[in-house]
């Protein structure tokens, strides 16, 4: 389908498709309250009940302010995969993009209006990771605007991997299974809370292909003064880890918007 | 006329099912086509193919004089069938955001009133009747006032109060000059509603025509079923089945059949019924009851269907094209009583 497109018509249609997901998920009181009670609970858990034991090797060996990028990352890359896994797969469940590919609205448009109600959810929830954090932990954060910029991309790339999933599953079922057995190594194994000197030597490239790794160095460059990362790309690390997660964010949006369906084969 | 939904020899299959087999069509502006068939005959599939949401393997199909996929959304509404659009929504909220994604669309208020939702539009679509979702979801495709409206079956699971008022709604977009592709398994609603009825089995088109054309090509005569009293019908009776109808053959001109406990007469006009009671009685043929019937697009949908299922299973010994009489539901009752 084409449309008579204008600058003006595209942000109608982008607002409109905004306003009817942020209302189709605010009132699911169920998956408001967990959006925002996991991290939390994360933070609960390994933050104030196992706490942190510098320089006794193992897991949490590192000072509190280590983990941020870790706690952010549980909401920067879970939250996008499971609700835009299950999003797409309720909407093809319902034919509703078979409704929507006879409408202007495309598929592209569509993705980006769900990135940004997920960004607005995520971005809210990544404070409270931040306050929790610190209140419990004691970490020391250096905070910096680019700290949201690293979160929103985080979250285009990853709404991007979601779609995917649930365009490429069987169900809702299917799709959130895909996106806990997806996001549980990629979360444990790109430099989050784990620290990658204690991964094996081969092991190392894998962590390297992951985007979230460049989040997570990203954030810790920028927010753990003790961080001692090198120029990535040739620039300094907070942004030369930027500039790979917004390459690496693009791309999985896109191939986010292309998996979702338009037609049947 | 000027077509603007045309489909030509259009095939489509998923593994090894065949879901359209050279299926072609043509509906003319401001034309209400009906598409009616079994389950399974290829209709949503179809529908699909116009609207561009399937690829055919073959064949060509346009909309408005173009390929689907080159259609100006602004001008096609559509439906799609077990459509379930987002459940949280309030009918108002839903319309609105149907209505934001066009550069020019219609007050959601005026369409909720059109499809008689007005009083249910601060209601989370979740929390509507079925029959109100469906409206609700009719809705959604009026919000553009679209040239071409397509519709699978859009009064699935609606009351008939319900039905009505999209049938009327129905009505008035055709008068306004809307073109109307729906798909249906009422066939009330498609002789009602349809300009044209097309009838799709097994992936093939099998005729096309007015419900009038259709009825007169393929369901057969008016008759006059005859309900046989017991004694008739008893094995015990001295006259046997044979018996029975060779007597009434002898009695009348008419053709005759038997089908379980009736005897089906075919060419009565309603004038004649009572000579055709007169006769029987005479005959010494008794009976409980008369109806005459009618036949209509049910009785085309089972005399095409039914004989495009034979030819591809090779049975039953049923002239193809002859309606089955118990797929005639009553018209007029007239009465009857042991003669």
């Amino acid at each position: 389908m084409t449309a008579v497109d204008s600058p003006a018509a595209r942000v109608r249609r982008i607002r409109g498709a905004v306003s009817a997901g942020w209302r189709a998920f605010v009132r699911r009181r169920t998956a408001v309250f967990f959006t925002f009670f996991f991290p939390a609970i994360l933070v609960i858990i390994f933050g104030a009940l196992v706490r942190t034991s510098s320089g006794s090797g193992g897991l949490f060996a590192e000072p509190a302010g280590y983990y941020v990028p870790g706690y952010l990352a549980t909401v920067v890359l879970f939250t996008p995969l499971s609700r835009m896994s299950s999003e797409v797969a309720r909407h093809r469940e319902g034919n509703r993009f078979e409704k929507l590919a006879t409408t202007p609205l495309g598929r592209t448009e569509w993705l980006l209006a769900q990135t940004i109600v997920n960004a607005v959810i995520i971005t809210i929830a990544a404070a409270l990771i931040l306050v929790l954090v610190v209140a419990l932990t004691g970490a020391t954060v250096a905070l910096s605007p680019l700290l949201l910029v690293y979160v929103l991309v985080g979250v285009v790339g990853f709404c991007g991997l979601g779609a995917a999933l649930g365009s490429y599953t069987e169900s809702q079922d299917g799709a959130v299974a895909a996106s806990n057995a997806i996001g549980l190594p990629v979360l444990f194994l790109s430099a989050t809370f784990v620290n990658p000197s204690q991964l094996p030597a081969w092991f190392l490239p894998l962590v390297d292909l992951s985007p979230l790794s460049y989040f997570a160095r990203g954030v810790r460059a920028a927010t753990y003064p003790a961080a001692d990362y090198g120029p990535v790309l040739g620039f300094d690390p907070v942004i030369g880890n930027l500039l790979v997660l917004t390459g690496a964010s693009l791309v999985l949006f896109w191939i986010g918007a292309r998996s979702i369906p338009q037609t049947e084969s | 006329m000027n077509p603007v939904v045309v489909a030509e020899d259009v095939a489509k299959r998923y593994g090894e099912t065949v879901a359209l087999d050279g299926a072609s069509l043509s509906i003319d502006a401001g034309e209400v086509f009906a598409l009616i068939g079994p389950n399974g005959a290829g209709k949503t599939t179809l529908v699909r193919a116009l609207t561009g949401t399937v690829s055919p393997d073959s064949g060509s199909v346009s909309v408005l004089g173009t390929a689907p996929a080159d259609v100006d959304a602004s001008r096609l509404g559509v439906l799609p069938q077990s459509f379930s659009p987002p459940d949280r929504l309030s009918a108002r909220e839903l319309l609105a955001y149907y209505a934001s994604l066009y550069p020019e669309s219609r007050d959601p208020d005026t369409v909720l009133a059109e499809v008689g939702l007005a009083d249910s539009a601060e209601t989370w679509y979740e929390n509507l009747s079925g029959g109100q979702q469906r409206r609700a979801c009719v809705g959604s495709t009026l919000l553009n006032d679209p040239d071409v409206l397509v519709l699978d079956e859009p009064t699935t699971g609606i009351d008939p109060a319900g039905r009505r008022t999209i049938h009327r709604l129905i009505e008035d977009l055709a008068a306004d000059g809307t073109t109307v592709l729906l798909t249906t398994h009422d066939m009330a609603e498609a002789e009602r509603l349809a300009d044209r009825v097309g009838l799709l089995a097994d992936g093939t088109v099998l005729d096309v025509g007015s419900p009038a054309a259709l009825v007169d090509r393929h369901a057969g005569s008016d008759r006059l079923v005859v309900d046989l009293a017991e004694t008739e019908t008893d094995t015990e009776s001295p006259m046997t089945a044979a018996d029975l109808v060779a007597t009434a053959r002898e009695t009348l001109p008419n053709r005759i059949e038997r089908d379980r406990s009736r005897l089906v007469v075919h060419d009565v006009d309603p004038t004649d019924i009572g000579s055709v009671a007169d006769d029987l009685s005479t005959a010494g043929i008794e009976y409980t009851g008369l109806r005459w019937t009618e036949p209509g697009l049910e009785a085309v949908y089972y005399a095409l269907a039914d004989a495009e299922t034979d030819a591809v299973t090779g049975g039953p010994e049923s002239v193809a094209g002859e309606a089955s009489v118990t797929s005639n539901p009553p018209i007029s009752d007239v009465g009857g009583g042991r003669p």
